[in-house]
């Protein structure tokens, strides 16, 4: 139990679509160890989505239980479930989602302000971790005076900040060119190997997989160890 | 591991800071659609312009009056002939000035009589009240004497006048350096000036039109006016006494004395009480116009916000995953919603106030600012923030964060 850093046993979650019920996630069993960098492949519609939501803690399943960094989660408050997210998830988009109004510096703020830290404190910390994704020149522009490539290291330095237990990254190279999504890749295996920081990245992209400490193919809402 | 979870519980931990960050968000977010936010704001604007225009001009009229009768005192009566009265019977100088001797509750009176004219100095012609009156006049309407003398008993039939301020004013931009002694020629009759008065406030009991009166012994008036008729007596009445028993008295004096004539007694107390009444069904009427108003622009700001609320839902969803809290997200559009309010009712106080200032100037009566109108219009437009913001910012807590991140 010591060194998992996150537990799911027999997650189960069906929707309801017009009469029909469709099981997307039947049984999903995962753990991942502290400081493991593992990549979730599977194609489209193959509930990986889903199961990002639910290990995101955005998603309640029907059954099957989830234990986060020594924590068992209970879905039945907010204020649990939203604290949760804000200290032990740090989440990266494939369409980045930074605020257009806020600067990047700004933007990598929002998670702290949700705990209540003095502003000064979480500016300077703010732009400690813009300038260890080397994003630290342009602290003061916006999302659209940026890249995709830099916004996308703007969103992980803003899911750095709060220390989280883990990294939940969907896509994360998804709507980068192929040089600037090795890029990204690169810093997600730097940040992992120097700072020991568990990273779950989400994919459909086998390449990207494999160089991966580890992964395993969800396929039709089961899980499948590669 | 129930006890862990709690340990994530933040109810009472950083109340403050979370609401200045929500403050700062909702005002750049607010300034990010600057003109959305303005067209919001002028219905609110308007709305809370008219409450407090309405209430600080109600304040000033109501003021004004009050300070117009306590300038005179409210021992102070009117008596004029009943409108219903046959034409042939007048007041008669003698009887009235007999009251006082027969009704001890009246302890003076002013009769006087009025008659319009003009006067013409060169080219510059000057239209103006001429007034017969008493000696007595002076002190019932507590006229100043700037210069020289009142009108007293002994100038019966004389041909001296006391002018207004504003007569004397005109006479002196005319080219009368020296007014006092000058004469004024009024209807074919050279007047004497004897004394110059201050200005008065107009209004109340006061006949109309002193300041710009010349005021004439009222035995020479009513030998020289062309309806030397006494149109209404003045009188000061003995306090505690209720003016029911006023009234009494006097339609029974001038029942006997003056052939059945049936006369109207005004009086100060009375009026007052009327002027009060009519003064709160004005503020009160022009309270609900601005009610409308307000409503109207707080169907305008929940319009805004609703649209802000759909358009930001991508935001909303990420905030969510970033760890905002329901609470988070619902004070975040609520505090928007407040400010929009807030600073819409800024501006419409400062144009509220603006107007009633031109009013009060315009009208030429005392400005008075109304700072319950002020923390009115600051309530009112906090609780249309709220109250209109309350279901778009509820409606944007309760989305669910996938779809809204989806969006």
């Amino acid at each position: 139990m010591e060194s998992l850093m996150l537990s799911i046993v027999d997650i189960r979650k069906s929707y309801r679509v017009g009469p029909t019920e469709v099981k997307v996630l039947k049984g999903i069993n995962l753990t991942v160890e502290k400081g493991e960098l593992l990549a979730i492949i599977g194609p489209s519609g193959s509930g990986k989505s889903t199961l990002m939501h639910m290990l995101g803690l955005l998603e309640k399943p029907d059954t099957g239980t989830y234990h986060i960094d020594g924590t068992q989660v209970i879905y039945d408050d907010d204020r649990v479930l939203s604290t949760l997210r804000n200290r032990k998830i740090g989440f990266v988009f494939q369409q980045y989602h930074l605020l257009p109004k806020l600067t990047a510096l700004e933007n990598v703020c929002v998670p702290l302000t949700y705990r209540g830290i003095k502003e000064g404190e979480v500016r300077k910390k703010s732009l400690e971790y813009l300038t260890k994704v080397d994003m630290q020149d342009r602290a003061n522009h916006r999302p659209n005076e940026m890249s995709g490539g830099q916004q996308q290291r703007v969103a992980i330095a803003r899911a750095l900040i709060g220390s989280p237990a883990i990294i939940l990254a969907d896509e994360p190279t998804g709507a980068l060119d192929t040089k600037t999504g090795e890029e990204i890749m690169d810093l997600f295996h730097r940040l992992n190997r120097e700072e020991g920081i568990t990273v779950v990245i989400i994919t459909h992209n086998p390449g990207l997989a494999e160089q991966c400490g580890r992964y395993v193919k969800i396929i039709d809402g089961m899980i499948y160890s590669a | 591991m129930r006890a862990l979870c709690e340990n994530y519980r933040r109810d009472d931990l950083f109340g403050m800071t979370l609401l200045q960050v929500n403050f700062r968000e909702a005002s750049r977010s607010l300034w990010g659609s600057r003109q959305r936010s303005l067209l919001a704001l002028i219905g609110i604007v308007i709305g809370i312009g008219s409450v407090i225009a309405m209430v600080s001009i109600g304040t000033i009229v109501q003021q004004e009056a009050v300070r117009q009768f306590k300038d005179m005192g409210i021992d102070i009566i009117t008596i004029r002939k009943s409108f219903s009265e046959n034409k042939k019977t007048e007041f008669n100088m003698d009887i009235i000035m007999r009251i006082t001797e027969e009704k001890r509750n009246i302890l003076t009176v002013a009769p006087y009589l009025t008659s319009g004219t003009e006067i013409n100095r060169g080219r510059q012609k000057f239209s103006m009240e001429q007034m017969g009156v008493t000696a007595s006049f002076f002190d019932l309407n507590k006229l100043q004497i700037r210069q020289g003398r009142a009108v007293s008993e002994l100038d019966q039939n004389r041909y001296f006048c006391v002018v207004g301020d504003e007569l004397a004013d005109f006479l002196r931009k005319t080219g009368t350096s020296k007014i006092l002694g000058s004469q004024i020629t009024a209807e074919g009759r050279a007047y004497t000036v004897i004394g110059i008065l201050d200005k008065v406030a107009e209004g109340g009991l006061r006949p109309y039109g002193m300041n710009k009166a010349m005021m004439i012994p009222i035995s020479t008036a009513l030998r020289t006016f062309q309806t030397p008729e006494i149109s209404t007596v003045m009188a000061r009445i003995a306090p505690h006494v209720s003016i029911t028993q006023i009234k009494a008295d006097i339609s029974d004096y001038f029942g006997k004395k003056a052939r059945g004539m049936q006369v109207e007694v005004t009086s100060a107390e009375e009026l007052i009480e009327r002027m009060k009444k009519q003064m709160q069904m004005f503020s009160l009427l022009l309270g609900a116009i601005g009610s409308i108003s307000l409503i109207v622009g707080g169907i305008g700001v929940m319009n805004v916000m609703l649209i802000s609320v759909s358009e930001r839902k991508s935001e909303i969803g990420l905030r969510r995953a970033l760890g905002a809290q329901q609470s988070d997200i619902q004070s975040q559009f609520l505090i928007e919603s407040v400010i929009l309010c807030l600073a819409g009712g800024f501006i419409g106080i400062i144009l509220g106030i603006g107007i009633s200032y031109l009013f009060a100037f315009f009208s030429k009566w005392q400005f008075i600012m109304s700072y319950f109108s002020i923390a009115l219009g600051f309530g009112v437009s906090t609780v249309v923030g709220v109250f209109c913001g309350f279901y778009p910012a509820r409606t944007a807590a309760r989305l669910d964060p996938i779809k809204a991140l989806r969006s």
